[in-house]
């Protein structure tokens, strides 16, 4: 009896763990075919040279909307990037790390410069215009406000706390949750980030998707 | 005799087809919005567009345009009354702010805030424009192949359809459902295809079950009779109740694409967006279905007014020979 129960047991998880292997969860939140391809422009660190998406073709890019005079939630996000990214082993040098500014004014290029440095060579400071911010963020639909003050204690910042994650054509294909949360999911974003360097290129139809 | 009088109007030569000239204005001052949107999107005012879409504009822009030259090819004593001309630039002008404002930003930031958005675009919006049932006057300032199109079969055959009343209740109601589903709704929210897609599902069905409620007249030449529609009115209700009332008292939060993306007020909690939502869905939208009955039941008391007035046929005789006229409660 207990015999036929265990075979039961198998019979039922077999499929099941069959289809987990086939499809592979994701550990973050998969947005492949909803969310719009990467596209953007902003002087880049380190030097304050125009960059734009075509820059990182062929790089696992992660894009993340934070400020530089931000106390808890952008530093630590950042350090628990970086301990994924020190995860990843080699493939780290096909992964880069976008840190944009929301508050251009204060964040200027020396100073994003020296901000990304202390995370890591992955990582790039981005500062827009106004007009050049307000298109990211319309277009991946993420908040972001700043109330500016002579006070620095007043001067509210506020932005989205997900990264979005682009594969190597530029097509969207993870939102990660909050890095900066009680029990944010590092290796989880590691085997994430190392699935997506290893992943064969589409073809002509990713090619094609990451235009629109 | 009569050649002179009709031939009168065409003794001055237009040049221009002033439609045509007026269409061209409103694809103009669209490429304006969509450039400005485009290339400058910070500084672009809060009543322009945050994300501009040539479908949303036109489909906005081109009936107004229809509408209000149908009102100045109107005799003035044949033209839709005041309140009526109010309630459709109203209805109009909500729609506008719910899709094609920075509206949008807010309402893409805070769930309470895109409850009120669907609830502009699906319920009080296209609500004001039946009510000012436009039908005849939008007839009168479209062009000729546009109204050829409206009145095209196969338009007529889906609209039997989308109309008969059991469709346009599950329409109504499942519509909000489905972009409730926390799936559904995570991805109709980061994709901008969907988002479009959503939006539009919802203006045009909440145009689509309003007509069909709205009818001022009976049942012919209404597709359905006024008992039917009233009845279609208050079973929508329930599902949006229950709908409003599980968001209101749900534990978890369902929606997590607000975390990810960004909260307008970071003091909100997601469990406090979403009651506050749910509210939005329970009592408002629902209390739309009341109004509506209350106007229908009006519709119905004009036309049997209509039928029996100056007749005296609902006259009542208390006694033999004493006869109250209906004058004294219709104020006819």
């Amino acid at each position: 009896m207990r015999r036929r129960a265990f075979i039961g047991l198998l019979a039922a998880a077999l499929p099941l763990a069959a289809a987990r292997a086939a499809d592979q969860v994701w550990h973050d939140v998969d947005v492949t075919g909803t969310s719009p391809s990467l596209d953007f422009v902003m002087q880049g660190t380190p030097f304050g040279q125009t960059r734009t998406q075509f820059d990182y073709r062929g790089f696992v890019t992660m894009m993340y909307l934070g400020y530089t005079f931000c106390p808890d939630v952008c530093p630590l996000t950042m350090q628990n990037v970086a301990a994924a990214l020190a995860k990843t082993g080699k493939a780290a040098k096909h992964i880069r790390f976008l840190f944009v500014t929301v508050d251009p004014n204060r964040d200027t290029i020396p100073v994003l410069k020296a901000y990304v440095a202390g995370f890591g060579p992955e990582f790039v400071g981005l500062r827009g215009t106004p007009d050049q911010l307000a298109a990211l963020a319309k277009r991946f639909h993420l908040a972001y406000s700043v109330s500016p003050s002579s006070d620095p204690a007043k001067y509210e910042v506020t932005h989205s706390s997900a990264i979005y994650v682009f594969d190597r054509v530029g097509n969207a294909r993870l939102l990660v949750p909050s890095m900066a949360s009680q029990k944010p999911d590092i290796d989880g974003l590691a085997a994430d980030l190392v699935r997506l360097t290893t992943e064969r290129p589409e073809g002509w139809f990713g090619w094609l998707r990451s235009l629109v | 005799m009569n050649e002179p009088l009709s031939t009168a109007p065409a003794a001055i030569p237009a040049k221009f087809d002033p439609l045509l000239v007026m269409t061209g204005l409103v694809l103009a001052v669209g490429t304006v919005l969509w450039w400005g949107d485009a290339v400058h999107p910070a500084e672009m005012p809060v009543f322009a567009p945050w994300d501009f879409s040539w479908i949303e504009y036109l489909g906005i822009a081109l009936p107004l345009l229809w509408y209000l030259r149908g009102l100045t090819l109107t005799p003035a004593a044949e033209r839709p009354h005041g309140l009526r001309q109010t309630a459709f630039l109203a209805g109009v002008a909500l729609i506008w702010v719910t899709l094609q404002t920075h509206f949008v930003y807010l309402s893409q930031h805070m769930f309470f805030l895109n409850r009120l958005q669907h609830m502009g675009m699906h319920h009080l919006g296209p609500f004001l424009i039946a009510l000012a049932w436009p039908g005849e006057t939008l007839a009168r300032g479209m062009p000729a192949a546009g109204l050829r199109l409206a009145r095209a079969r196969p338009i007529g055959a889906m609209l039997r359809v989308v109309q008969n009343p059991v469709v346009a209740g599950l329409l109504f109601v499942g519509l909000i459902w489905f972009w409730l589903i926390p799936n559904v709704h995570f991805h109709a929210m980061i994709s901008p295809v969907l988002y479009t897609t959503m939006n539009l599902s919802m203006v045009i069905d909440g145009l689509l079950f309003w007509f069909f409620i709205l009818d001022p007249r009976p049942a012919p030449p209404a597709r359905h009779s006024y008992a039917v529609r009233l009845v279609t009115c208050i079973l929508v209700i329930f599902p949006q109740l229950l709908l409003g009332a599980h968001l209101t008292f749900a534990m978890t939060p369902l929606y997590s694409y607000y975390d990810l993306c960004g909260r307008l007020f970071p003091s909100v909690s997601a469990l406090l967006d979403q009651h506050l939502g749910g509210v939005i869905v329970w009592i408002p939208s629902s209390m739309m279905s009341s109004v509506a009955f209350m106007l229908m039941l009006n519709n119905i008391r004009l036309h049997e007014d209509r039928q029996n007035g100056g007749n005296n046929n609902d006259d009542i005789e208390i006694a033999p020979g004493v006869r109250i006229s209906s004058r004294a409660w219709t104020g006819r």
